[in-house]
C-alpha cells in the first residue's frame, strides 16, 4: 500500500461537495475518497445526477469542494486561491470535453498551441510541439484546418492533443464520446488507451457508457455522491497483451483478437 | 459589421466637431481680430481726427477729386492726382508752421511735403465694384518732419515694417520704401537708390498692404531731404494741425481761414477739420463692437453645443461598445470557461477582451476618420450652428477711415480635420473601446471555468 501512496497523482480525501439552491441543499459529493496511481487509466461511471461531473470539475480545480482535500501530484489544490489554481490547471492537468471545445476560429494547430500560449516556450518550439502532438493522434496533414473542417472525431482528437500540450500529470476526460457516433467513439477510446500504453498518460474519464468505461483498466461507480462499487475494466489485460476471452497474445492496437476475433 | 458602421459614425460625428468648432474658431477669431483692430483703429481716429485740422495745397491734399478716367468708385479711395515733378503746383512756405503754431489753443503743427514723380505706371486695383486700371505715379515722395514726439504721438510714418528699421530723429540721407517700390526696383534694406540726382540709403521696407493709396507706391525721407531732393527748398504741402481738444477746433479753422482767405479762396488750400466726422466714426465704432459682440457670443454658443454633441457622441461610442462587448462576453461564455480550463489566468482573459475592444474601436476609428474627414464640412454644418455676426446680411461690406479701408465679409468657415483631430480622434477610440470594455472584460474573467461544462 505505501508503494501505491507514493505513486498517488490523484488523491481526495473525505471530500464534499454541498450546492444551495434556494433553500435547499443539494448534496453532490459525500465523503468521497478516490486515489488514482501514475499510469492508471480510470473510469468513473454512474446514473446523471450521481455527482460525476461535480466531481471531474473538483478534480479539475474548476470548482472547489465544499470540505474535504484534493491532492493534485503532491500539491493540496483545495487550499490554492483561483489566481493559483490557473497554473495548475494549466501545467498538470489537461482537459477533454464532451463538445470538443475548440475555438472555432483557430486552426487545429493553433488549438494545440493554446494551452502553451502564456508559458515560457519559444513561439516555433510550441508549434513543432503542438504538430508532434497532431501526428501522435493521427491527425498529420490537418493542422491548418479549422474545427468545421474536421469530423467530429478529428475534432476530439484536436482536444487529446490539446489537452496533452503541458505534458500533465493526469488527463481528465468528461464524456469524451458522448458526442461520437460508435465508429468515432472507439476510435478515441482507442487513443486513449494507446496513450495510456504507450506513453504511460494517467487518464481519468468520465462516461455512462459502459462499453466505453470497460475498456479502463478500473472503473469506479458513482451513486449519491459517493463511489459505491470498483470493478476491473478489459483494458488491464489489454495492458497485460493478453486476450480476455480466449488467452491468446495480442498487441496492444489490436481491435479484435487475432484468434477468437472477439471485439477488444 | 454593423456595429463598426455604428460605431464609426459616432466617431465620424466626434471628429467632424472639433474640424467644424476648430474652423469656426479660426474664421472667426480672424474676423474678431479684423474688427478689434478695426475698432482701435477708428478710436485713434476718433482721438486724433478730432483734434485735427488738415491744411493742404491742392497737391498734397488727403481728399482730392479723383482721375479723369474714373468715374465709379467714391472720391479719394483709389488715386492720387497725376501731380509731377514738372508740373507747376503750389506750396505753403513753411513760414506757415511758426503762423498757425502760434494761434492760440493749437498743440502741434506737423508739416508734410509730398510730390510725386512725373513718371507713371498702370496699376490694376480689385474693387468691389469690378477691376480698374488707373495710372499711378511711379513714387511718391513724402518728407516728413522727423521730430521724434510727433513720431510718438501722431501717424506720421507707415507702422507695418517688414525689413530694415523705421525712420527716426535725426535720420538723413536715408529713405523708407514700400514693399512693392522695393520689389519694382530691385532693391532692399542697405541699397543705395538714386532720387532725382540725389543719393539715398534704402534704411527699412514697409507693407503698404492697409495702408491708404499714397502709401502703396511711396518714399518716406527727411522733410529737409525731401525738399531738397524735390526743389521745393522751404515749401511745404500739406500742415497737420492738432488742438489741444475737440471744443477748440472750430475756433482754430476761423482764423487759419480768416489768415489765408486769399489762398483759400484761390483754392491753392484746402482746411478741414473731422469734427463733422465724429458722428459717423462714433456709429462706426458702435456698429464695429456690436459685431465683435455677436461674433464672441456666437463662438461661446457654437462651442457650449459643440461639447453638447461631443459628450453624446462619447457617451454613445462607449455604450456601443459596451453592450457589444457584453453581447459577446456572453455569447462566448463556453470559450472563456475553456480558455480558463486549460490554463488561461483572469488576467489573460481579461486582457483578451479589453483588446478585442480597443481594436474594434481602433478600427471603427479608423473607418470614422475616413468618414469624418469627407464628411466633416457637412455634418459640422448639419451639427453646429454657423457663425454669422452680419444677421441677414449676406454680402461684405466696405467702410472707408481716413487712413484704410476694411472690407468684412461673413464667415465661410468650412471644417477640415487637421492631423491633430484625427490623433485625437484615434485616442479618444483607443480610450473609448478600453473603457466601454472594461465591464464586459470584467465580467469574462470571472466566468467560472465549469461554464466549458455546458453542454449545447
Amino acid at each position: 500500500m505505501s508503494e501505491a501512496v507514493s505513486e498517488a497523482v490523484l488523491k481526495t480525501e473525505k471530500v464534499t461537495k454541498v450546492y444551495t439552491m434556494g433553500k435547499r441543499e443539494v448534496r453532490a459529493l459525500s465523503d468521497l475518497n478516490l486515489q488514482v496511481n501514475k499510469g492508471e487509466f480510470v473510469a468513473i461511471m454512474g446514473p446523471s445526477g450521481s455527482g460525476k461531473t461535480t466531481l471531474l470539475n473538483v478534480l479539475g480545480c474548476l470548482d472547489k469542494p465544499t470540505a474535504g482535500k484534493v491532492v493534485l501530484d503532491g500539491v493540496d489544490v483545495s487550499k490554492l486561491p483561483e489566481r493559483e489554481l490557473y497554473k495548475i490547471r494549466r501545467n498538470k492537468i489537461g482537459f477533454i470535453f464532451q463538445t470538443f471545445n475548440l475555438l472555432p476560429y483557430l486552426s487545429a494547430c493553433e488549438n494545440v498551441e493554446l494551452p502553451m500560449e502564456n508559458t515560457k516556450r519559444p513561439k516555433n518550439e510550441r508549434r513543432q510541439r503542438a504538430r508532434e502532438l497532431l501526428k501522435i493522434v493521427g491527425l498529420s496533414g490537418r493542422e491548418d484546418h479549422r474545427p468545421y473542417r474536421l469530423s467530429a472525431g478529428e475534432q476530439q482528437r484536436v482536444a487529446i492533443a490539446r489537452a496533452m500540450a503541458n505534458d500533465p500529470a493526469i488527463i481528465l476526460a468528461d464524456e469524451p464520446t458522448g458526442n461520437l457516433d460508435t465508429e468515432n467513439k472507439y476510435e478515441v477510446v482507442r487513443l486513449l488507451a494507446n496513450l495510456n500504453i504507450n506513453r504511460g498518460t494517467t487518464i481519468v474519464i468520465v462516461s455512462h457508457d459502459s462499453q466505453v468505461a470497460s475498456h479502463t483498466e478500473r472503473m469506479l461507480l458513482l451513486k449519491d455522491g459517493t463511489i459505491a462499487k470498483e470493478k476491473q475494466g478489459l483494458h488491464l489485460v489489454k495492458k497485460k497483451l493478453m486476450c480476455p476471452y480466449c488467452g491468446s497474445k495480442i498487441q496492444p492496437n489490436d481491435e479484435r483478437c487475432p484468434s477468437c476475433r472477439k471485439r477488444l | 459589421m454593423l456595429v463598426i458602421v455604428a460605431l464609426s459614425f459616432s466617431l465620424a460625428i466626434m471628429i467632424s466637431i472639433p474640424a467644424g468648432v476648430v474652423a469656426n474658431q479660426e474664421s472667426t477669431q480672424n474676423l474678431a481680430q479684423r474688427l478689434n483692430s478695426t475698432i482701435i483703429e477708428t478710436e485713434q481716429q476718433i482721438n486724433q481726427s478730432t483734434t485735427l485740422i488738415e491744411c493742404s495745397t491742392s497737391s498734397g491734399s488727403m481728399f482730392s477729386g479723383p482721375p479723369s478716367d474714373m468715374s465709379g468708385p467714391p472720391p479719394g479711395m483709389f488715386d492720387r492726382p497725376g501731380s509731377s515733378f514738372t508740373r507747376e503746383e503750389f506750396y505753403m512756405n513753411e513760414s506757415v508752421v511758426g503762423a498757425i503754431g502760434s494761434i492760440v489753443g493749437v498743440k502741434d503743427v506737423v508739416p508734410f511735403l509730398v510730390k510725386s514723380s512725373s513718371e507713371s505706371t498702370q496699376e490694376t486695383i480689385a474693387t468691389p465694384m469690378g477691376d480698374f486700371t488707373v495710372s499711378r505715379p511711379l513714387y511718391t515722395i513724402t518728407g516728413v518732419c522727423l521730430n521724434s514726439s510727433f513720431i510718438d504721438e501722431y501717424y506720421v510714418l507707415p507702422t507695418s515694417i517688414t525689413a530694415g528699421r523705421n525712420l527716426r530723429e535725426g535720420d538723413s540721407g536715408v529713405l523708407l520704401m514700400s514693399l512693392n517700390l522695393t520689389e519694382y526696383y530691385g532693391v532692399g534694406v542697405g541699397s543705395e537708390v538714386d532720387v532725382n540726382g540725389a543719393s539715398f540709403m534704402v534704411v527699412g521696407i514697409y507693407d503698404q498692404a492697409g495702408q491708404n493709396s499714397m502709401e502703396t507706391r511711396g518714399v518716406y525721407m527727411n522733410l529737409t531731404d525731401a525738399q531738397t531732393t524735390t526743389d521745393e527748398t522751404g515749401n511745404v504741402s500739406r500742415l497737420d494741425v492738432y488742438a489741444e481738444n475737440v471744443s477748440v477746433v472750430d475756433t482754430i479753422n476761423t482764423q487759419i481761414q480768416t489768415m489765408y482767405s486769399n489762398e483759400i479762396n484761390a483754392r491753392e488750400i484746402t482746411v478741414s477739420t473731422y469734427v463733422d466726422r465724429l458722428a459717423n466714426l462714433q456709429s462706426q465704432q458702435t456698429r464695429y463692437t456690436e459685431l465683435l459682440n455677436n461674433t464672441e457670443s456666437t463662438v461661446a454658443q457654437t462651442q457650449s453645443v459643440a461639447t453638447q454633441e461631443i459628450i453624446v457622441a462619447l457617451a454613445a461610442t462607449s455604450l456601443i461598445v459596451l453592450f457589444v462587448m457584453l453581447y459577446t462576453v456572453r455569447e462566448r461564455t463556453k470559450e472563456i470557461g475553456t480558455l480558463k480550463a486549460i490554463g488561461f489566468s483572469s488576467w489573460n482573459v481579461m486582457s483578451q477582451f479589453m483588446l478585442e475592444g480597443i481594436i474594434l474601436s481602433l478600427a471603427a476609428g479608423i473607418v470614422g476618420i475616413g468618414i469624418g474627414t469627407v464628411g466633416a464640412p457637412i455634418l459640422s454644418g448639419v451639427l453646429l450652428p454657423a457663425v454669422n455676426p452680419f444677421g441677414s446680411r449676406s454680402t461684405g461690406f466696405q467702410t472707408g477711415g481716413p487712413a484704410s479701408a476694411i472690407s468684412l465679409g461673413p464667415s465661410t468657415a468650412s471644417a477640415v480635420v487637421t492631423p491633430t483631430i484625427m490623433l485625437l480622434a484615434l485616442g479618444a477610440a483607443v480610450l473609448l473601446g478600453a473603457l466601454g470594455s472594461l465591464y464586459p472584460a470584467w465580467r469574462a474573467s470571472r466566468t467560472r471555468p465549469a461554464e466549458a461544462m455546458r453542454y449545447e
